[in-house]
């Protein structure tokens, strides 16, 4: 039963995708996106994900938002004569615990301007983040920690 | 100027603009002087291939040439993770171990430099 | 509208095309693996997104809009896990930052 909310979002991705509202390709799509479900169920049972779309629309935009300025950034940097950069790989300690929190952090990380994120540690406790500017790491950590980390939390939780 | 000039004059310049950052990529493909180096610009490649197929969808027409783009993305993927998960499960290969291999030790060929990459070859393995 | 349409799809066009650019110059400039990721990795998907977006604009129609739209949310998804994935595997496998570097608490870590 837990399927078939998501399988009724996918039908209606699939209806806008291949330009078609007719009933049997609806259905269609909707029995595509319960296999694909179906398939994945493992990974979402027992895990109780709060569902905010208006928040997870707020993290969707915030996405974009990132990666547009931190491409703007490289680009700056690059077409740059004399390139500043002091790389580094600087620990940044978790509050989020979860698979799913990690990843999206991890990811937000990456597109985050000058960050990438490199390696989770094998206790979970610290993501290892590359940094083009890795002169001021404290201030870098308090930024992630205040900006996306509490934004996840918020969305997720 | 009509809306049709406009888009070919931007289609042309956007192709043209692909072009050298296909050459310097591909430079850095022949070049680059690490696996993994060539690997990014492998990835790079891909992402350069969509651009061009985007292109070529608005100057001929043919809207088939987005879903070909879409799944150029979905191999391009899968073919980067697959190269870093040999990465992964391989090592460094033997080409880069030459301390000259790489523009980071090219100016460090100090004897004291050479003991410290030791270790980090052993863990390689 | 129709001139409205071609201009911005022009100008998607441009600023794609700039972006691939710099990523390509970014990828022949930088000095080592993790630094040249982050040009492939933002500059260049950004670029083939925004093309992707204007062939999906200049079609005029909505499911090819919708297709090239997906395509786009594909891409900003998996360029981060690709990245870190290539980043991952050259430190696990011992490939150094460059000698500009510095700090590095992941060697320090495996050191102890």
């Amino acid at each position: 039963m837990k399927l078939v909310i998501p399988a009724v979002v996918f039908a209606m991705i699939w209806a806008a995708v291949t330009g078609s509202l007719s009933p049997l390709n609806v259905i269609l799509g909707f029995l595509l996106g319960l296999l694909a479900l179906w398939l994945i169920r493992r990974d979402f049972a027992g895990n109780r994900t709060a569902f905010r779309p208006l928040r997870l629309l707020a993290l969707a935009a915030l996405f974009v938002k990132e990666l547009a300025l931190s491409a703007w950034r490289v680009a700056v940097l690059v077409a740059s004569p004399r390139m500043a950069l002091r790389p580094g790989i600087f620990a940044f300690p978790l509050t989020v615990d979860r698979d799913i929190e990690i990843t999206l952090l991890a990811n937000l990380i990456t597109l985050t301007p000058g960050t990438l994120s490199v390696d989770v540690s094998d206790d979970r406790r610290f993501l290892y983040v590359h940094a083009l500017d890795c002169s001021d790491p404290v201030a870098t950590r308090r930024d992630i920690a205040d900006g996306f980390e509490r934004k996840i939390l918020e969305a997720l939780r | 100027m009509t809306a049709h000039t406009i888009v070919l004059a931007a289609s042309s310049f956007a192709l043209f603009m692909m072009c050298v950052a296909f050459f310097l990529t591909a430079w850095r493909v022949i070049k680059g002087p690490t696996l993994p180096d060539r690997i990014v610009a492998l990835d790079m490649l891909v992402a350069i291939a969509i651009g061009f197929l985007a292109v070529v969808a608005i100057k001929t027409g043919f809207n088939l040439y987005v879903d070909i783009a879409i799944s150029l993305g979905l191999v391009g993927f899968l073919a980067t993770v697959a190269l870093a998960r040999f990465v992964l499960s391989q090592g460094m290969p033997e080409d880069d171990r030459d301390p000259l291999a790489s523009p980071a030790a090219r100016g460090a060929r100090l004897p004291e430099q050479r003991r410290k990459r030791s270790p980090a070859k052993r863990k390689g393995r | 509208m129709d001139i409205l349409l071609a201009l911005v799809v022009a100008v998607l066009l441009v600023v794609g095309g700039l972006f691939a650019l710099l990523a390509a110059i970014g990828i022949v400039r930088l000095p080592d693996v993790y630094t040249r990721m982050h040009a492939a990795s933002k500059a260049g998907t950004v670029g083939s997104s925004l093309m992707l977006v204007a062939a999906g604009l200049h079609s005029g129609e909505f499911a090819t809009f919708a297709r090239a739209f997906a395509g786009v949310v594909f891409f900003i998804l998996t360029a981060p896990v690709a990245a870190h994935l290539v980043a991952k595997a050259a430190h696990q496998a011992g490939y150094r930052l460059s000698r500009g570097a510095v700090c590095d608490d992941m060697r320090d870590k495996a050191k102890n």
